[in-house]
């Protein structure tokens, strides 16, 4: 789509205010940034140069200097400062804000920060059609995995594994957080198996950081099975809370026949009973024999 | 020709911006670069060019000594409507919202995250953050609709589209993220219902024409949440095998039964939710009122060992 000309205005004062509080960056990095091309940039720039307040002499006008592909700006006239956060960016900032909240509980000065900043950014202009529901669980050891992240220091945690049911000791090397269906990840290499797995961050209950390790790439050396598996319409929730692990999919009226790529047979026998009768197995024939196995021995105690 | 009307916007905005009093059109065709032509031409032009800057939310404002005569009104830009001030924030307070802004930068919403980034920057020049490791957030939203929802809340489109197999018309009165999911709150045949996004089929459409409706002056979206939420809640008792269900036991008492049983009563809302809970301990959990839940689990259970 070709930008119209009001739209390629406004970058292009857009990109004042940035080159003047970044000077130096090149050509390529604005392209990167702003999500145009380096020609685009380049014309956006000649563009602004010859801009400026009435009068128009060389005092009036905005002055760019770029030299061997990199930018600054010498006399920015009145776009010395960055426009104001559009509606969408100020709904983007709050709930940011808000789950920085949620997972700082423990954290007070950063706390007491947080919430003044969230104050200061509702007086920009709160929009209350826009909201997040709930709050992110508590993340109690926030700060401790962040800080073993950045100094790629190990951590002991005391793990309680949902599909285990029990409380285990390991030993990781912390590489990303992240958050998905609203609960907060946590993706580490377990030392002693040596190999990736990812930690529901509020299952950790203790967390203790170690020693620096230097870092190392590590082979994936899980293996992988593929499970087929028929999921009902009102048992969609299942595709999409794990989207991530399904490699294809294909909708059949009321059913949906998904293709996941798991390493965790367990898991997979404890979600489909745990969603009984919605999603049956249709390979392999050992899980499926497993689950109606487990449906079995539960149903005798009823 | 487009670049000669980019470079006359901008002009014009940085005229409309710089000046203290409300510059007339006279003086506007005068002395801004890019406005040529017969004074009918010039009018024209002029009326474009505002109207697309204030399509892109740029505040105009209209004024004059005498609101009676439209020869005296002049035209500005406030600073204040169309710029951060540079010192709003602290540093700290830019590092956080670096922060706030980087969780979405992997999500749908990542366009957003990267606009307000670049405004963040304008203001604080690069950050140093390497010293704080930021969660992201990974959805699977599809961010046309997710866009298009935003832009309808705002601007009160209309908006058609395929939901659990039927065509619906809706009002969108707002949104909500819940669990990592997106949910549209609308008005259907005068009743307001919650849509989650990932489950419109196809394209969410808008109809018609902005401010198409006008939404209840009394609708608000977190006592419609904190209603919605609070749904009637029902009590359930259950038998937790001992040493096991260790995460439910993290969250309810358990009393004693015998050596092989502890019994823990709690509080759902939703027997899908509460059945898949149970479940997901197999053996080791087992429910023993309500009666209906019992007999639902049964009846699941012997679907399972027969489908």
């Amino acid at each position: 789509m070709v930008d119209t000309a009001a739209v390629r205005a406004l970058r292009s004062m857009d990109l004042i205010p940035y080159v003047l509080q970044n000077p130096g960056v090149s050509i390529a990095q604005l392209s990167a940034r702003f999500s145009v091309t380096q020609a685009q940039i380049e014309s956006d720039l000649q563009l602004v140069f010859m801009c400026g307040l009435p009068g128009y002499t060389p005092y009036e006008l905005i002055d760019v200097a770029f030299e061997d592909g990199v930018v600054s700006v010498i006399d920015p006239q009145v776009l010395d400062k960055p426009r104001k956060f559009s509606s969408n960016e100020i709904v983007v900032i709050a709930l940011g804000l808000k789950m920085l909240i949620d997972i700082n509980q423990t954290n007070s000065t950063a706390l007491t920060k947080l919430k003044q900043l969230s104050e200061k950014i509702a007086k920009l202009g709160s929009n209350k059609s826009i909201l997040m529901a709930g709050d992110v669980s508590r993340v109690p050891f926030f700060e401790i995995i962040s800080k073993a992240i950045s100094e790629q220091r190990v951590l002991n945690l005391q793990y309680h594994s949902l599909i285990k049911d029990q409380i285990t000791e390991r030993l990781v090397l912390p590489e990303k957080l992240y958050f998905l269906n609203g609960s907060l990840y946590l993706s580490a290499l377990d030392i002693d198996i040596d190999s990736d797995r990812v930690f529901k961050v509020d299952l950790i209950k203790e967390c203790r950081i170690g020693e620096r390790v230097a870092p190392k790439k590590v082979l994936e050396s899980s293996f992988e099975t593929t499970v087929i598996l028929d999921v009902q319409k009102q048992n969609r929730n299942f595709i999409e809370r794990n989207s991530s692990v399904i490699t294809a999919m294909q909708e059949n009226g009321d059913l949906t026949r998904v293709h996941l790529q798991v390493s965790n047979l367990e898991w997979i026998k404890l979600t489909v009973l745990s969603n009984a009768p919605g999603i049956t197995v249709v390979s392999p024939e050992l899980l499926a024999n497993a689950v109606k196995q487990s449906a079995r021995d539960l149903l005798a105690l009823y | 020709m487009s670049a000669q009307k980019t470079e006359r916007l901008i002009n014009l905005t940085l005229a409309l911006l710089a000046t203290k009093k409300y510059l007339t059109k006279s003086e506007i065709f005068n002395t801004v670069a890019g406005y040529t032509g017969s004074p009918e031409t010039m009018e024209r032009m002029f009326e474009r060019d505002k109207d697309e800057l204030r399509e892109l939310g740029i505040e105009i404002e209209v004024g004059g000594l005498d609101p009676l005569f439209e020869d005296d009104q002049g035209y500005l830009i406030r600073s204040e409507t169309f710029q951060l001030d540079s010192n709003q924030f602290e540093n700290e307070e830019l590092l956080y919202l670096t922060m706030a802004v980087n969780l979405w930068h992997d999500s749908a919403l990542q366009a957003n995250s990267k606009a307000a980034l670049l405004k963040i920057q304008s203001l604080s020049g690069p950050i140093e953050s390497n010293s704080v490791n930021l969660p992201v957030i990974r959805d699977a939203e599809n961010s046309k609709t997710l866009t298009t929802a935003f832009e309808s809340v705002e601007k009160r489109f209309a908006l058609n589209f395929q939901y659990k197999g039927s065509e619906r018309n809706v009002q969108p009165y707002g949104l909500y993220i819940q669990d990592g999911f997106w949910y549209l709150v609308a008005n259907e045949a005068d009743a307001i219902k919650s849509f989650k996004l990932q489950r419109i089929d196809g394209r969410l459409k808008k109809v018609g024409k902005e401010s198409s409706f006008t939404k209840p002056a009394e609708f608000d979206l977190a006592t419609f949440l904190t209603i919605s939420r609070s749904a009637k809640k029902e009590i359930a008792v259950l038998r937790v095998r001992k040493n096991q269900g260790h995460a439910l036991r993290s969250k309810y008492a358990v009393t004693e039964i015998d050596d092989e049983w502890d019994q823990m009563s709690l509080e759902y809302g939703f027997d899908q939710e509460i059945i898949q809970t149970i479940l997901w301990y197999g053996s080791n959990v087992l429910v023993e009122r309500p009666e209906k839940l019992r007999s639902d689990i049964k009846l699941r259970l012997k679907e399972l060992i027969n489908g």
